[in-house]
């Protein structure tokens, strides 16, 4: 008899624990699967599944600094050309494997045999040493100062650790990995393709235990259907970027039962003018544009207010871009007789200006199944009409979009930017890639070659001073000229009901989901 | 009528080379670009070295013809390539997922039969009164309606309102029933259509008559002679709901995130991801044409003059 109850107790206790770690499992969507989670390389790879399993020597804190993650301390050389990292000690992967310096150089190993494709991230070009000093010291050398090393190595990928046992058997782990295991709070669980990916907490994990028992990620492609499912409990929470609809999103903010969030900026919504090409080679028709443009009345009518309004490239929150530039204010009088003085005239009864016979027509381009750009490009093609200015809009298929931003087969184009951490430095480095729209729009310039040579002089600038001024040089530059017109600040947007779960917050950058801080409520 | 089966298969071969000629000759035409979409889809920079690397990798720098014979060469060993988007093959992720679609297909061709055959006989058993009506006024809400906004109503009315049904995913028999509604809705309706329409044509002809003056029962008449007679259009009709029912999946799967071909499909449309396109298309018109021949095998079984009339042609 006693062994009877001894029984039912352990089964009710078996079962109560059971419902409560079930209890405590968040379930999120996503529109794809996780992928391989190859800590080396990017799509199918997600890259909130790579924050969660893998873990960089430095991370991006919530302030936007540099934090300690792997390494906790490091010292840099007085000519930017040594990092050496002291490695925490009490790292384990998730299969218990120990983490040290040789494993964090046999990384390296698979990450520089596969340079080329890294080749976009400056830090992998000038990378020419990497080795284990001692068990805990990893040192890397540079082949010329580069500032941003920190930023780039606290990116999702690829400058992140997968565990010694998960490595193939051959090639490298550009060709794949036997499975993804990593230092993060979480691990892989479960995968099935099409349905869901399943993560629990690392065991073995040296930071703060994961608060909920688990993160459910289920397969939702549509955005209208994750709303649905977040009101029917199928899913605790819609978070990210283009995860909800704006209208979806405004209708819950409106809703007690939903708890909203809007994250800081995680970018900019910019629109590139192409100086290379007329009629927007004339800074005064660029100026007109800046001046043309209601933000809010766009923001407010597209994007219902969910998104902040933009008057600069990069947020001021940026490092180096709170540098007190003067906004472009919206002032038709303005933009009028700037286009005026460059010769386009509103002939009476005339809707479109002219100059010497030719209507002043700008071809504007975005991804035309995009709804929002969609939406935005017909709001601008009104505001242009107001000065006269005839905006051809050319919404196209995304390949037809991409090789115009490559081939500068543009008037303005949508181009957004990259956000924390690849901003301002991976960013700037990119405009000197002709395969980029920047590039492109900024071809006309006179002093393109000046601004070129100064972006690169700011990656291997180690005197802060003199990066600052640089930074500052080159951002004003492009702002005087007018090159970008910045429309709003993209930030992620969340959803939740808070009699379901609590703790929600963004995290640092776009794709870092703080799911270990999140809690469950029964 | 076994000759005749196997030439119909045999007619299989042209006409998927065909369609598979003119799907790879639209994929490479107007703007697409099989490379750029490749380093697009796999975050490299579009440099001009980068596009030359990604043609010379995928074959795209040899000539078109070059091209479709090696893809053609792949092909008839069931290798489509890999997948753009996600890095795998493209044969086995679709592998993967057409048991699903093939389910949620059906499930929605049972709905429709099951629903339509005695929502067609009250239309024309009650002629021109009120069941009739109100199924006319069923047809006409149906044909009318798209199947993704129908979707999206089934979930808010039995999913968010009344909490009867899951909203997504794949599971037990609940979660079918949804997805198969929306996808048979308007395939029903027009087959409840064409069995009122077809019974009432029976109804007045000289069998019918007959068997009514010899005194058979009305039950009788209905199912043994009425019924009967009036199958063989609906069976045609079926065959060709067929694809329309793959059609309306293709939709169900994105708006109840059901993991099927379709919803892969879809995503494999919006990235441009060539090698998982062509697949698709393949297969489709294989699984269409089939459906067409088994179509042409069930008359014969209902119908034993088409039996004769196409064993003697052949």
């Amino acid at each position: 008899m006693r062994r009877f109850f001894a029984f039912i107790v352990i089964t009710c206790i078996v079962t109560l624990a059971a419902s409560a770690q079930e209890g405590g499992v968040i379930v999120y969507s996503y529109p794809a699967n996780a992928g391989p989670i190859n800590p080396h390389m990017y799509s199918p790879n997600q890259m909130y599944a790579q924050e969660m399993v893998y873990e960089p020597l430095v991370s991006l804190g919530d302030d936007g600094r540099i934090h300690p993650c792997l390494a906790e301390s490091w010292e840099v050389s007085d000519d930017g050309l040594v990092y050496i990292f002291h490695l925490r000690r009490d790292v384990r992967f998730s299969d218990g494997a120990v983490f040290d310096a040789h494993v964090a150089s046999r990384n390296f190993d698979h990450i520089l045999a596969n340079r080329a494709r890294h080749a976009w991230l400056e830090l992998a070009n000038v990378i020419t040493a990497h080795e284990a000093v001692d068990e805990f010291t990893f040192r890397l050398t540079l082949t010329t100062p580069y500032y941003p090393t920190l930023e780039d190595l606290s990116l999702p990928r690829p400058f992140r650790f997968l565990s010694p046992n998960a490595f193939p058997d051959d090639g490298i782990t550009r060709d794949g990995i036997k499975t993804p295991v990593g230092t993060g709070p979480w691990q892989v669980a479960a995968m099935r393709l099409g349905e869901y990916d399943r993560f629990v907490p690392n065991d073995h994990y040296w930071g703060k235990k994961p608060v909920p028992a688990g993160v459910l990620v289920k397969v939702i492609p549509d955005p209208v259907s994750r709303a649905l499912a977040l009101q029917t409990g199928e899913i605790d929470l819609v978070l990210g970027q283009g995860q909800i609809g704006f209208d979806t999103f405004a209708a819950m903010r409106a809703d007690p039962a939903y708890a909203t969030g809007v994250s800081d900026t995680v970018g900019t919504m910019a629109v590139a003018i192409n100086s290379a090409r007329a009629p927007t080679d004339d800074l005064r028709v660029r100026q007109a544009i800046q001046h043309m443009v209601d933000k809010d009345a766009l923001i407010g009518g597209v994007f219902l207010g969910a998104q902040p309004r933009a008057d600069f490239l990069f947020a001021p929150s940026v490092p180096y871009a709170d540098i007190g530039l003067k906004p472009y204010g919206y002032d038709l009088e303005q933009a009028g007789r700037l286009l005026d003085d460059a010769g386009w005239r509103l002939e009476p009864g005339q809707t479109v200006r002219m100059r010497d016979g030719a209507p002043l027509v700008i071809d504007y381009c975005f991804v035309g199944n995009d709804a929002a750009q969609k939406a935005a490009a017909e709001v601008l093609q009104g505001m242009a009409a107001r000065v006269g200015m005839l905006l051809n809009l050319v919404g196209e298929e995304e390949d037809s979009y991409y090789r115009r931003q490559k081939d500068g087969n543009f008037g303005m184009i949508v181009n957004p930017t990259w956000g924390p951490p690849f901003e301002p430095h991976a960013m700037l480095g990119s405009m000197r890639s002709a395969s980029h729209a920047d590039y492109q729009a900024q071809l006309g310039l006179p002093m393109k070659a000046d601004l070129d040579a100064a972006i690169t002089r700011v990656m291997r600038s180690v005197d802060e001073t003199e990066r600052a001024a640089l930074y500052r040089d080159i951002l004003t530059t492009l702002h005087d000229q007018a090159i970008y017109l910045p429309l709003h600040y993209a930030a992620l947007l969340s959803v939740h009901r808070p009699d379901r779960l609590e703790g929600v917050h963004f995290g640092p950058g776009k794709s870092k989901y703080p799911f270990e801080d999140f809690q469950k409520k029964d | 009528m076994l000759r005749y089966i196997l030439i119909r298969l045999a007619l299989l071969i042209p006409i998927l080379l065909g369609v598979s000629l003119v799907v790879f000759i639209l994929l490479r035409t107007g703007e697409n670009d099989p490379a750029l979409s490749y380093l697009r889809l796999s975050n490299i920079p579009p440099t001009d070295h980068a596009l030359a690397e990604a043609r010379t990798a995928l074959g795209l720098d040899l000539p078109l013809p070059e091209q479709y014979l090696n893809w053609l060469g792949r092909a008839v060993r069931l290798d489509f390539g890999i997948s753009y988007v996600t890095g795998a093959p493209v044969t086995r992720h679709l592998l993967h997922y057409l048991p699903n679609t093939l389910y949620l297909a059906a499930v929605s061709l049972v709905l429709t039969v099951v629903l339509s055959l005695p929502l067609g006989i009250i239309g024309a058993v009650w002629k021109n009164r009120w069941p009739d009506h109100l199924t006319r006024a069923l047809a006409y809400i149906g044909v009318s309606t798209p199947s993704f906004w129908l979707g999206f109503v089934l979930i808010l009315v039995f999913s968010v309102k009344l909490g009867w049904l899951p909203s997504m995913g794949i599971g037990g028999w609940r979660y079918v029933l949804l997805p198969a509604l929306s996808v048979a809705l308007m395939s029903m309706c027009i087959n409840m259509r064409l069995i009122r329409g077809s019974m009432l044509e029976q109804m007045h002809s000289r069998p019918v008559l007959y068997a009514k003056i010899r005194g058979v029962m009305p039950g009788r008449i209905l199912g043994g002679h009425v019924l009967r007679n009036s199958l063989i259009p609906v069976v045609t009709a079926l065959g060709m709901h067929i694809g329309e029912i793959l059609g309306g999946a293709v939709v169900a799967e994105v708006v109840f995130s059901w993991p099927g071909v379709g919803r892969y499909a879809v995503s494999a449309i919006m990235n441009r991801d060539f090698p998982v396109m062509q697949c698709f298309i393949l297969m489709m018109t294989l699984i269409f044409v089939l459906c067409n021949l088994l179509t042409d095998i069930l008359y014969a079984f209902i119908d034993p003059r088409i039996h004769l009339e196409t064993s003697n042609n052949a």
